[in-house]
This record gives structure tokens, C-alpha cells and sequence, in this order.
């Protein structure tokens, strides 16, 4: 089984993790937006087979979200952080 | 049954992905419209994605119209798909269950069942007695957590020999003249003005105008080959066998709240499968938590069955689309097609989505059939509400 | 010593000697097919019944032949019985025990005469993939094809009464897993333990020791100084502390980060580790030729695990069959226990044979025939002699030489293929090696290593020192001692022990390369001829490798069949993907105790003792109903009522910027709520799909108190969490209160009253009106109440810690007792809902529905600032919804149309075209009249009072929109 490292509890079953999915940032300001770039911020992903940033939840501890890479073919995760460290 | 052929320089039409849909396409534009100068590019060996890893089931009782128009036909072509390939795909209409543990569950399955009978699809919701006459295994006495209500009962519905699909439609494909590579892999995709032009492989190039993506999990990566992104996320599946048993199961079981389906082949296996991993992933490594949480669920329908072992577990990858309906046809790139978002349920589609794309690639236009599968419904926000049965689509 | 009973009744059994596993001086009983046998304990199944004399222990897949005792070592197909209500087990590994049923499976009538058998007559025409070719015409008779098919198909049986086993689940922790406890395994073990590490040592066998056990190592290439004899491993690995030793415990399978699954019985372990050694040997590989699968064709390692561990000989005369030294020890060995040897045929020339018993077995007067294999193996239901032939100066066989030996025992003994499935799954890569004809491992991943015969190593002097180098690194991995530069392993290949590489010898009977699948070597010519022709299409064609084995015993053979068709190389053809479980294991044991949850409120054994109906809501267990739910929604439109709502979720929100994340979170208005006041509101996604909804209430400046659906509570509870730490969180809060906080909804005109009773708070309409929220003490315990109306009357939610939730809950039902109150559950809830028109989030809407169109667009304030789902909803707002959910009554109002019935519309023809469906429908007990909430069209829903018809049981039944609620449209009677 996966192992995750959660920034607050230290590394941990992937079972204790929700998914969060590939990492968007909702837009700044959606009424600037036409409905085709809404809709791409809705629904299209890069869904890469390669590193992707992705949202993890440490539901089943102590309930942070935060980012992962992970390499998506083989599942080796390559670091996690919080999101206020993102541009870090 | 099929033989090895040099890349030629240039195809008419290049299909990417040697699976069943792909396949498929090759020999109904063979067959259907004489677009014979075609190549089928597969990076590993045919059938070796979903079409090899699916638990081969065909239904066609589905919830939203559209859907149910469409998988029915495709019951219909694997009804006569043995004759058609002259190679025996072993269709077994066994009859599929699907359960319902809760009222919410029941209401679904009535949804499900109107919708079929009013499109023609035999199926019908039955009764603890009914469902214990066709499953004599399954547990229907008062349980505690997951009672079994009633069941969504539907004839046609049953097991086919899926690698069968595969060979068949190469078979027919190579005999009328199309190029089946394999191990050749698309490294990329020639874009000029806007319209295909050729497409890269590890064995080459080739010049063509009309490139089809039947790369059914692995569909964005090629779709990103030519700058267009897809609303996909791939996901594993897995499934796994157990050894042989006396038959003793003769319809197909699915359990939605307990992510479940079982059914036995003909050698006697039963092959299972559940729902999607918990996480996005290209990697078919299998998990042991999909083992565990398999085996409590299938000896929560059947508790006989704890002394039966499990053989070989399996993962295939799955691209789920936001409203578990596939992608078919056109694409913003002029000559770019595209036959994805086949999240879970593929291999049942396998025969209508060849036909009807060959349809499309031979007249340019989309058939109504698969017209609301279009690329363009997201931004139309028209998506179809295959989504809204929640229940385990298999 | 053994008397002439027992020699009557085991003919098959030796004289006693050491090492054997079996208590000679107990005798138990067990029935094979409803005939008596005996055992000793200590004895499988299979040792026991081959001490008898019986060959024939089951019947082959496809054709039906009778098979016997092959590896002896639960791999191989062919000692699969029917054990009790236990199928499939493997008869060479499972103990006997006193009384055991044991039946032979797949057989028809008998296993002595089976009809089914017959099916190899028709042979010629059911080659490899023959179901393929046939019954394709006429396609209606394929059901019945098919059903025969299926009945000669499948092994053992499942019985529909088998009671569900107890079994359970155990996790180990350790640095240093060692899968294997033969020489190599301990010797790794050893090494890493004494490092410092943690060791878990695993074997699947019932004693350490691997081929130590029933090989004596009196191997030349051994000196032996080098090789500790078992015992004296045995003794080592006791005294080691940090070693814990699993015996009978299978490892099944690797895992991402070292997490590894084994089974032991009925208990399965999950195991973290840091290091993983592969020391699981190797697989002897059998030989294809003539009949190959005649019972009394046996591997070399099996005839010695029946002969040291178990006394037992199946045969009083051997012949050989080798291309190694090992064919050589085994022959030496059997010599040496006084067994009859009656040839050894070499493939080799003599001068190519090293083994030091070569004199002395020719002195003891053992024909050899050199550069000679065996052909066929003779007999109808086992053996009775064995056809031979020399190999001719090309190598080919000359068929002109065979001659016949008789024999009633063939033992091949002609190489080894490691078993390193576990290293494969790990990601290691392996190639073939030509000097030892073996495929074997050549890099692994970081903390995996392999030794012994899995690594290609096989004197055991080599694997000894291997194992010491190997767990010494093991150890140094996971932080004990320097890394000594070992990455993955050495394996020692320089010992002449040279498998062959003729896996097949040519014929013109069956010769099975298969024998779960009864795949033939003419099979897979057929196969690759046919175009699968790579080894993974040659796997799914030929089914090859898909059986019980798994590959164990044809993976390698299949691999040099292929390659040799295709005219390609071992390493160009490769292997086919490695995947768990290394063997098979039971549902139950991967199942463990049954551990899905069920939640319960503070009040579960109160309703229960009341009579209530239990339901099971998402996690939850609640009251459906207490015998009568259509009286109980009565009771609260006339009385009161009490409903036990605690599995609704509870988020308390504090901090100053609550109002702006309601404001985004929510489709409607929050900043202008003033303290005091309940709102209700809907969440959404950016989809502008409806999540959920609940109301939420202004406790006190900074204090927001929010409920949401039950199956909602922890999805909105991470929603929010999400939104908070994403850049939505500055100054608050989250607290979920679900489980601290439980929840009655106490509803009907008499509500007040009934509260009154029990608290000092001011209740009159004005102090306390309709959508506001009060701090009270209820029966002096500290309360939350919200005066809201999901009922549709006059009532109040009561919060409270959970603690005394069951006081509060008794006190209110014994202060309504004069008010006539009554308990009510989820159905009557349903029902007076469903009065008032009000959704429920998942029933009346799906995971499409977004509320502009779910007639909820009184609570979509798309003038404000951005909020979750508002561009979506714009675009739903300007284009006009596809669907509206709306009200509806039966004409014929006795009519209640079943939830999910779809609505259509007829053509000319009689044609239906579904333009909605029914989402909830009740007989209104208040209004004596069928009742529902259904998606229409939009023209068709505006209008108040516009017919449909709902197809009931195929018949089209009219129904009329209605607008309104059913009932109290104004809403009098909840501002009472």
C-alpha cells in the first residue's frame, strides 16, 4: 500500500487519505470568464502520465489538505507540502 | 489470423490503439463503406488495455435514454457478432442482476427499469423471491447491513469471451485488407493549419489525414499530442479470478452499494470486479485493499463462498469523463477523432462504438446515435445524465 | 517395524528412519471417495493416500485423464481434491486429519471411470481454442452448447449451506522480511538479524528448512564445512532474538513500499516492512514428452519430500530421467534407502556428468543410459514402463533406438526454474541465462533481494555465502551497518549444475506442457501458427499458465516453446506479468472478520425497545417507522411528534469571516443575517449541481451553528475543510459536532406546549418566533433549539450534548404524554415533507441537478457577488432550465404512482417519448389523496393544473401538475 507523507502527522497508509484530485486553482474572477473557459475550468484536466501536483486529504487524521507529486504511472510519490508552501 | 505487414508510408485512415473499439472500426469501414487502406497502431500487443482486462460483461440497461439506445444496439451486434467474424465470441446471455440494498437503491432500479422497457430493453425489477429462484447462493435473508430489496433484472445481459471480441474483429479487419501493428507506438501527431497530416510512431512516420484515438485510458495522452485537453481522469480498476468451481452461478451479480459484480465463466472461474481505485493512476500494479474489500463484499451477497480462493488479481486503467457517458467523434483539429471517456463501461460498447465512428469517418458526418456523446457538450453545457444513476456501472 | 497388515494396507510405505515429518506410532482414518484409508498424523492427504497405493488422485480439465502425484509441493493441478465443503484443496500440502472426507472432483461417474474421459477421442477435433472455431453456427444453438460446456468445465464444488468461516487479519511491522525459510532464507535471516535488524522469516512449509528437509546435502560441490547441516541452522535461528519465524505461512504478494499480504491458515497478515529478501527457490521444471502426465511421472524433489518426509514410495521400480547432477543425488538417494533403481537415462554424454555418485551407483549395478531421454511414458492408468531413445550426434532424437524399460515410477529431474514472482512484482528485472538455462533475476528495486535458488543460486555452499552477503546488505538497507556497495544480489552461477534446455521431446501422443489447462506442446505450435505468437496472446489463446499453477510448472517450458517457434530468443520472448497471489487464497481469509460499520444514535436501544422498524440511511441505522407511519405523520399534523434527527451532520463555524464564506458557499444571502436567526440554504458545486442543503443559524456574533443532510455530514464537512485551506479560511473556525451534538425534531401544534413543560425560555410566538434560534436549558441540560418546519408544522429542533441526549429524548416524551405526543420515524417524516413539497437532496435531485431547475430558485440570489456554482447557474438562469421538479396529483387519487416511474408522452402510434419521472410519491394521509414531486418538461410544468401521464405497470395514468405545497400552502401553520 501507498504510502503518504502528511505534512502534520508524518508518513502514513494511503487508506487514511482522501484524493483530491489534480490541482486547479478556481479562477480569480469567473464572471471575466467566457463559458468555454469556465467550462475547461470545469472539466478539463491535463490527466498526465508523468510527476502531477494533487490534493490530498488526511481524513482519517488530522484533516489537512495538502499537495502531493506523485508520479501518476508508477504511483512513486516525489514530495508532499502544504498548499501555503505551493510556490515554495 | 492476422499478419505482419512494413508501415507503409501513408494510410488513408490511422486508427491509434489496437483494442476491440479500434479493431472494431477497422473492420466495419472495411466492411460497412470499403475504407480498407487503414492501419491500427498498438503500442503493446492487441487487446493488451482494456479490452484484455475488462470482466466482459454486456448489458444494455442503462439510465438516460441515449445510453440505453446505444448499448442495446450493441447488445444487438454482439448477438451476431460470432456469425459476422465466423469466430465463436461465446455471448452468453445469462441474465444480470443488479441489486438494490436500500429504498433509494429500489427507486434507481425502477428508473433504470421503465427507462429500458419503454426503450424495448427487456429488463424489470424483481422481488427477494425471483432473485433467490435465479441466485439460489445469494444471501436474501434479513441481513443487517446490506438487505437485498430487490434486484434490476435483465435478460439479454451476460458474459462474453472478451479477448474472443478482439482476435475476432482483427481477424476480419487483416482478412479485408487493414494493417494491424503492433508494437508500434504513437510518439506523435502531425498538425498542419488546423488538420492532421501525419502521425509519428516508434517504427516511423506516416502521412494521413484522418487519425481515430481509441486509446481508451490512455486517451489524453495522445489527445495532448495535439494540444487538446480532455475532460478525463484516469483511474484504475481491478478485477481478479478465482479458481474453478462447478458452475453454480448462472446469471450475473452487481451490487452498486457494495461496488461488486460477479460472474461465472464457462471454465468454471468466477471473475469479480469492483469499482474505480480511490485515486487517479496510469499504473495497473493492483492493490491488496481492492483484494480485501472485494472478498468482504462478495461474502456479504455469498457466504458460502469463503472457502473459494481467489487466483490472480488484475488492474486495468479507466478514464472517467463528469457525466460517466463516452467522447465520440470531432474534435477542435480538423482530421482528429477522437473515441474516449469509456470510464468503466467500454467493452460492452465496443461494436456500435466501431460502427458508428466508421459511419462517421466514412461520411463525415455524426451519427445520431452517438451525437450526444459529442466533445463539444461540455462546453454546451448539454452533458448526458448517465452520472445520475450513482451506482456502479458495470 | 512394519508388519504384514501394514504392508496390505500401505504397500507404498518405507521402512521408519529419520528426518520423516509423520507419527508412526498413531493411526488415524480418513475416506478418499467414500473408501476407508489410514494415515499417521503428520501425513497430507497425498501421503497418505500414496502410502496406500493410490495413483490416480484426480482428473485432468479438459480431457479428462487421470493424473496422479506430480511436484508434491501444492503447485501443480493434479492432487486438487474436494475436502468437506472445501474445494480445491491441494492434497500434497493439506495434513490429514481423523475423519476427513475427502472426494475427488470433476469426475463423472467415478474417478476410476470417468465417462468424460471420452472427450479425448474426440481430441483430433478439440485442439487449442477449438470453441472458438465452432458452434459459431447456427447461433441458437449456442445456449446449449454452452450449457453442456459448462458442465464438464469447473473443478471442485461450492455447497450452498457452507457455513462462513471464522478468520482475522494481523499486522506485523519489521525492517526485514524474509519470504523463504530454506538454507538461503535462514541464512539471510540470520545475517540480518544479526545486524540488529527486526526479521520476519516465512515458509509455507510446516518446518524451516526448505530443501534441507528431504535433500541430504551430500552435494560434492558442498564442502562440508560450508554447509551447516539443518539442525544447526534450526538451533541458530532459536537462539536469535530479533528472528520471528512463520511457518505454513504463505507470502502472497508484494505491494507499493514494501507492504506485503501472507496467509497462515485463516489469518491473514499485512506487513510493513523496509526490506524484502525473496528466498522462495525454485519450481522443477517438468519434461514434455509421450504421456507425460500418465500418473507415476513424477519430479525429482517431489519423490524425495514423499520418500524423507513421509516414508512413502510410490513405486518399486525407478527410473530416472535427468540432465543434471541433481537427477543423479536424487537416484543416489533412493539407492541409499534401498529402493530399486532400475536405469538412469542421461541426456548428457558420461563425460559430461560430474556427480560424485556416478561409480558407485554404476558399481551398485544401475544401467545408465547416456545421451539417451525418454520418449514416452508407458501404461493406461499409471506407469508401467518407459519407451527410450537415444540422441543422435545432431542432438535430434533417433527414434529407431527406443527401447522400453519397465519401471512403475518415471522421475525427471531435468532443471529448475526460479520462483521469483514476489522479486517481478517488486519491479525486478530478469534475464535469461543461457549457461543455466534459467531465467533469473538481474536487478531489483531498492530493499528487494533475492537469493538462493530464486537468485540462480544452487549449491548449497554458494547459497550459504550468498545469504550471509545478502542479509548483511538487507540489514545495512534499513540502517544496521554500512552499506557494503551490494545493490541487488550475486547469484552464484558458476557451479556446473547445468539444466537442460530441451524442455520437449517429440512424439505422437499427448504430450501436456499444461496440466491445468491440458495444453499440449501441439497446442501452442497451433496457437503461434495461428498468429499468437507473442507470449502474452499465446498465455490468453491457449489459456496456458491461467490454471491453479499459475505458471508455476509451464511458464518456463511455454517460454521455450515459443521462442522456439518464432525462431526468437528467451530473452526476446520473455515472460508473461508476475501477479498476486503467489498462490491461491480463500475469500475468507482475505475478507477477514466482518468490519462494515453501522452507526447508531444515542437513542438506538429506546426505539428498538418501542417497536421501531430499523433502516439503514447511508452509515446510519434509524427508525423507518414504529408500526403504523401513516398515524404517526397524523399524530404530528394533529399533536406532536418526536423524530430522532441526530445523524444530521452539525458544523459549528466561528471567527469573523463566516459570513463571507457562507456567502460563498451557499446560493442565498448570509451577511444580512442577524444574530438570533435560522436560514435555510442550498450548496453547490461549480457545476451548479446541487450538494446539499440545511439550515444554517446566527448563534452570536461570531458564532454560526449549520446542519446538513446526513449522508452529507462528512462529504461537507471535508468540502468545507477544503475551501478553508485553499484560501476561504482566514479568521475561522470548523468544528463538526455530528457525533458531540444529537438532534429531535420535536414537531406538531402541541410542540410548544410539550417544550414549556420542560424549560424556562420564553416560547410565546413573538419571544420565540418561526426561523430563530435559542440558547435554553431543556430538562437543565444545556440546549440548542431551532425553530424550523421541515414537517410543515409548528415545531422545534432540539441540539444537545450527546451525553444526555437520551434524558432529553425520555423528557420530552414524558412531558408530551398528556399531548398525546408519539415517536415518529423517517417514513412519516417522508410523508409530511412530501405534504409540504419540500426536496430531499438525492431523492427528488441526482448528481446532474442544479436548483434553478430543482424549483428551488427562491434560494438562488444570482445578483450577489461570486458564490460556489454561479457562473453555471447564470448560464442555466439565461438559457432556461431543461427540466423543472415540480409538484403533481394522481387524477384518480387512490393511484400512487411507484418512485422512478418515468412520464411520457404517446405519438400517433402509441410511441412513448419519456419527458420526466416520478422522484417521490405518497398517499397524503392529511389530504386522502395520492401526492408527488416529478421532473417535466418546463412548459409543461408552468402551468399549474397541466395533465401528464405517468406509465404504471405499462399503463398510461393521468396526473396533473400542482404548484403549491399540498399542504398549508401559506405556511400558517408553522408561524403558530
Amino acid at each position: 500500500m501507498l504510502l503518504l507523507t502528511c505534512p502534520n502527522c508524518g508518513n502514513r497508509n494511503v487508506s487514511e487519505f482522501r484524493f483530491g484530485g489534480e490541482l486547479s486553482s478556481r479562477p480569480k474572477d469567473p464572471s471575466a470568464l467566457s463559458s468555454t473557459e469556465w467550462a475547461n475550468y470545469l472539466y478539463m484536466r491535463n490527466n498526465v502520465m508523468d510527476a502531477q501536483t494533487e490534493w490530498w486529504h488526511h481524513n482519517a487524521g488530522c484533516g489537512l489538505w495538502f499537495l502531493a507529486e506523485r508520479h501518476t504511472r508508477t504511483n512513486e510519490v516525489i514530495k508532499t507540502y502544504p498548499y501555503a508552501k505551493r510556490n515554495a | 489470423m492476422w499478419r505482419s505487414h512494413e508501415l507503409k508510408k501513408r494510410y488513408d485512415v490511422v486508427i491509434i490503439g489496437g483494442g476491440a473499439h479500434g479493431l472494431a472500426c477497422a473492420y466495419y469501414l472495411a466492411e460497412e463503406h470499403g475504407i480498407t487502406d487503414v492501419a491500427i497502431l498498438e503500442k503493446s500487443y492487441i487487446g493488451a488495455g482494456g479490452s484484455g482486462r475488462n470482466t466482459a460483461i454486456v448489458r444494455s440497461n442503462y439510465l438516460t435514454p441515449e445510453g440505453v439506445r446505444f448499448y442495446d444496439e450493441s447488445v444487438k451486434l454482439y448477438e451476431q457478432l460470432s456469425d459476422d467474424l465466423n469466430f465463436n465470441v461465446m455471448f452468453s446471455q445469462r441474465g444480470h442482476l443488479t441489486l438494490a440494498h436500500t429504498d433509494g437503491g429500489v427507486n434507481t432500479m425502477r428508473r433504470r427499469a421503465e427507462v429500458n422497457q419503454i426503450e424495448g430493453v427487456d429488463s424489470r425489477l424483481i422481488w427477494p423471491d425471483e432473485i433467490k429462484r435465479l441466485c439460489p447462493y445469494l444471501d436474501v435473508s434479513d441481513h443487517p447491513r446490506y438487505p437485498i430489496l430487490a434486484a434490476l433484472y435483465h435478460p439479454p445481459g451476460g458474459i462474453i469471451r472478451h479477448d474472443a471480441v478482439v482476435w475476432g474483429y482483427a481477424h476480419q479487419a487483416d482478412v479485408r485488407g487493414a494493417h494491424i501493428h503492433q508494437n508500434t507506438e504513437v510518439t506523435g501527431i502531425k498538425v498542419k493549419k488546423g488538420k492532421v497530416t501525419g502521425v509519428e510512431t516508434t517504427r516511423g512516420r506516416i502521412k494521413t489525414g484522418t487519425v481515430l484515438n481509441a486509446t481508451a485510458g490512455w486517451a489524453s495522452t495522445i489527445t495532448t499530442m495535439v494540444d487538446i485537453k480532455l475532460p478525463l481522469t484516469t483511474i484504475p480498476l481491478q478485477a481478479c479470478v478465482t479458481e474453478p468451481l462447478k458452475p453454480f452461478l448462472d446469471v450475473v451479480v452487481v451490487s452498486g452499494s457494495l461496488h461488486v459484480y460477479i460472474s461465472q465463466t464457462d471454465r468454471g472461474e468466477l471473475v469479480m470486479g469492483a469499482s474505480v481505485d480511490p485515486f487517479s493512476s496510469y499504473s495497473m500494479a493492483g492493490s491488496l485493499t481492492f483484494l480485501e474489500g472485494i472478498a468482504g463484499h462478495v461474502l456479504e451477497l455469498f457466504p458460502a463462498l469463503s472457502n473459494v480462493r481467489i487466483l490472480r488479481q488484475w488492474a486495468g486503467i479507466c478514464e472517467m469523463p463528469p457525466d460517466y457517458s463516452p467522447i465520440m467523434g470531432f474534435t477542435p483539429v480538423n482530421g482528429f477523432l477522437i473515441d474516449v471517456g469509456w470510464g468503466t463501461y467500454g467493452f460492452k460498447a465496443s461494436p456500435i462504438a466501431g460502427k458508428t465512428l466508421a459511419e462517421l469517418i466514412a461520411t463525415d458526418k455524426t451519427p445520431d446515435l452517438i451525437a450526444p456523446f459529442r466533445l463539444s457538450r461540455f462546453e454546451e453545457n448539454d452533458l448526458v445524465g448517465e452520472k445520475g444513476a450513482a451506482s456502479v456501472g458495470h | 517395524m512394519r508388519t504384514e497388515h501394514d504392508i496390505l494396507i500401505t504397500p507404498n510405505r518405507l521402512h521408519p528412519k529419520g528426518g520423516e515429518v509423520i507419527d508412526r506410532t498413531t493411526t488415524i482414518r480418513f475416506t478418499f471417495d467414500g473408501v476407508e484409508y489410514t494415515a499417521h498424523p503428520g501425513d497430507t492427504v497425498a501421503s497418505a493416500l500414496t502410502a496406500a497405493g493410490v495413483q490416480v488422485l484426480s482428473r485432468s480439465f479438459k480431457y479428462h485423464r487421470p493424473r496422479g502425484l506430480l511436484c508434491c509441493s501444492g503447485h501443480c493441478p493434479n492432487c486438487l481434491v474436494q475436502i468437506g465443503d472445501e474445494p480445491n484443496v491441494r492434497a500434497c500440502t493439506r495434513p490429514v486429519e481423523a475423519g476427513m472426507e475427502v472426494r475427488a472432483q470433476n469426475v463423472w461417474p467415478s474417478l476410476n471411470r470417468d465417462l468424460l474421459s471420452l472427450t479425448q477421442l474426440g481430441s483430433r477435433f478439440m485442439p487449442v481454442g477449438f470453441y472458438y472455431k465452432t458452434f459459431i453456427r447456427p447461433q441458437k444453438l449456442w445456449p446449449l452448447y454452452e450449457h453442456t460446456l459448462r458442465h464438464i468445465a469447473g473443478l471442485g464444488e461450492v455447497h450452498i449451506d457452507t457455513p462462513l468461516g471464522e478468520f482475522d487479519k494481523q499486522y506485523l511491522h519489521t525492517d526485514v522480511v524474509v519470504a523463504g525459510g530454506g538454507p538461503a532464507g535462514i541464512g539471510a535471516a540470520l545475517a540480518a538479524a544479526e545486524a540488529g535488524a527486526q526479521v520476519l522469516l516465512f515458509d509455507e512449509n510446516p518446518t524451516l528448512g526448505g530443501h534441507l528437509r528431504f535433500t541430504v546435502p551430500m552435494d560434492s560441490s558442498s564442502p562440508p564445512e560450508a554447509s551447516k547441516n539443518l539442525p544447526e541452522l534450526l538451533e541458530a535461528v532459536n537462539h536469535q532474538p530479533n528472528i520471528t519465524v512463520f511457518t505454513d505461512t504463505s507470502v502472497l504478494g508484494w505491494y507499493q513500499d514494501h507492504w506485503l499480504c501472507a496467509v497462515k491458515g485463516t489469518r491473514l497478515f499485512k506487513i510493513r516492512t523496509k526490506s524484502v529478501i525473496v528466498a522462495t527457490g525454485a519450481y522443477e521444471v517438468p519434461l514434455i514428452f509421450d504421456n507425460n502426465d500418465l500418473p507415476g511421472v513424477m519430479l525429482g524433489s517431489a519423490v524425495q519430500r514423499l520418500v524423507h518426509l513421509f516414508g512413502v514410495l510410490p513405486g518399486k521400480q525407478v527410473v530416472i530421467v535427468t540432465a543434471n547432477e541433481d537427477g543423479w543425488d536424487v537416484a543416489a538417494d533412493l539407492q541409499s534407502l534401498g529402493v530399486n533403481v532400475g536405469a538412469i537415462v542421461e541426456e548428457r554424454e558420461s563425460n559430461a556428468c560430474s556427480s560424485p555418485y556416478r561409480d558407485g551407483l554404476i558399481n551398485a549395478g544401475v544401467p545408465v543410459f547416456y545421451r539417451h531421454i525418454i520418449v514416452e511414458a508407458l501404461g493406461s492408468n499409471a506407469v508401467r514402463g518407459a519407451k527410450i531413445t537415444r540422441i543422435d550426434e545432431h542432438g535430434e532424437i533417433s527414434p529407431k533406438t527406443t527401447q522400453s524399460l519397465h519401471c512403475d515410477l518415471i522421475v525427471t529431474s531435468m532443471g529448475w526454474t526460479p520462483a521469483t514472482e514476489l522479486a517481478y512484482m517488486a519491479g525486478g528485472k530478469s534475464e535469461y541465462n543461457e549457461e543455466r538455462a534459467e531465467i533469473i533475476p538481474v536487478s531489483t528495486p531498492p530493499g528487494i533481494y533475492v537469493v538462493g535458488r530464486a537468485s540462480g543460486t544452487h549449491a548449497l555452499d554458494s547459497q550459504i555465502a550468498e545469504a550471509q552477503q545478502i542479509g548483511t546488505a538487507a540489514a545495512a538497507f534499513v540502517g544496521f551497518g554500512e552499506v557494503d556497495g551490494l545493490t541487488a544480489h550475486s547469484p552464484d552461477i558458476s557451479k556446473p549444475r547445468r539444466t537442460s534446455e530441451r524442455v520437449c521431446v517429440p512424439g505422437n501422443k499427448k504430450r501436456f506442457v499444461c496440466y491445468c489447462e491440458d495444453v499440449t506442446d501441439e497446442d501452442v505450435q497451433t496457437a503461434i501458427a495461428e498468429g499468437y505468437d507473442s507470449i502474452e496472446l499465446l498465455k490468453r489463446y491457449s489459456t496456458i499458465s491461467m490454471g491453479p499453477c499459475q505458471g508455476a510448472m509451464c511458464s518456463m517450458n511455454t517460454i521455450h516453446l515459443c521462442a522456439h517457434a518464432n525462431s526468437s530468443t528467451i530473452q526476446e520472448t520473455g515472460t508473461t506479468t508476475a501477479r498476486p497471489p503467489t498462490t491461491p487464497v480463500t475469500l475468507g481469509a482475505l475478507a477477514g472478520q466482518n468490519m462494515e460499520p453501522v452507526q447508531t444514535t444515542p437513542i438506538h436501544q429506546w426505539h428498538l425497545d418501542h417497536g421501531a422498524d430499523m433502516m439503514v440511511a447511508g452509515f446510519w441505522l434509524r427508525p423507518n417507522h414504529y408500526g403504523d407511519p401513516a398515524s404517526e405523520a397524523m399524530g404530528v399534523r394533529e399533536r406532536a411528534g418526536l423524530i430522532d434527527v441526530s445523524p444530521l451532520g452539525k458544523l459549528q463555524l466561528t471567527g469573523p469571516g463566516v459570513p463571507e464564506l457562507l456567502e460563498r458557499i451557499y446560493t442565498n444571502q448570509w451577511k444580512n443575517l442577524p444574530v438570533g436567526r435560522v436560514r435555510y440554504g442550498v450548496m453547490c458545486n461549480d457545476e451548479g449541481v446541487v450538494l446539499n442543503d440545511g439550515v444554517c443559524a446566527h448563534l452570536n456574533d461570531e458564532t454560526w451553528y449549520m446542519t446538513t443532510t446526513s449522508t452529507g455530514a462528512t462529504p461537507i464537512f471535508e468540502w468545507l475543510q477544503w475551501w478553508l485551506q485553499s484560501g476561504w479560511g482566514e479568521g475561522i473556525h470548523l468544528t463538526d459536532l455530528t457525533d458531540a451534538y444529537s438532534a429531535f425534531n420535536l414537531a406538531g401544534p402541541q410542540s410548544r406546549a410539550v417544550l414549556e413543560k420542560l424549560t424556562d425560555r420564553n416560547l410565546t410566538n413573538k419571544a420565540f418566533p418561526y426561523m430563530r434560534v435559542r440558547s435554553a436549558k431543556v430538562a437543565d441540560v444545556p440546549c440548542r433549539l431551532l425553530r424550523i418546519g421541515f414537517t410543515g408544522e409548528l415545531s422545534y429542533e432540539v441540539h444537545c450534548p450527546s451525553a444526555y441526549a437520551l434524558h432529553i429524548w425520555e423528557a420530552l416524551m414524558d412531558a408530551g404524554r398528556e399531548f398525546g405526543i408519539a415517536p415518529f420515524g423517517v417514513e412519516a417524516q417522508r410523508i409530511l415533507r412530501l405534504e409540504k413539497a419540500h426536496i430531499i437532496v438525492g431523492q427528488d435531485t441526482d448528481a446532474m441537478s442544479d436548483p434553478l431547475s430543482a424549483n428551488m430558485a427562491w434560494a438562488v440570489k444570482l445578483d450577489k457577488p461570486d458564490f460556489l456554482g454561479k457562473p453555471s447557474l447564470m448560464r442555466i438562469s439565461t438559457e432556461g432550465p431543461k427540466q423543472l421538479l415540480v409538484g403533481f396529483k394522481m387524477v384518480d387519487s387512490d393511484v400512487v404512482p411507484d418512485e422512478g416511474l418515468q412520464i411520457v408522452e404517446p405519438d400517433a402510434d402509441g410511441r412513448l417519448t419519456i419527458t420526466g419521472w416520478v422522484t417521490s410519491s405518497r398517499f397524503s394521509p392529511t389530504l386522502a389523496e395520492a401526492i408527488g414531486l416529478c421532473w417535466l418538461p418546463p412548459e409543461l410544468a408552468s402551468q399549474d393544473g397541466a395533465p401528464f401521464t405517468i406509465r404504471i405497470d405499462g399503463n398510461l395514468v393521468e396526473a396533473r401538475v400542482h404548484h403549491d405545497a399540498f399542504y398549508d400552502p401559506d405556511g400558517e401553520r408553522l408561524r403558530m
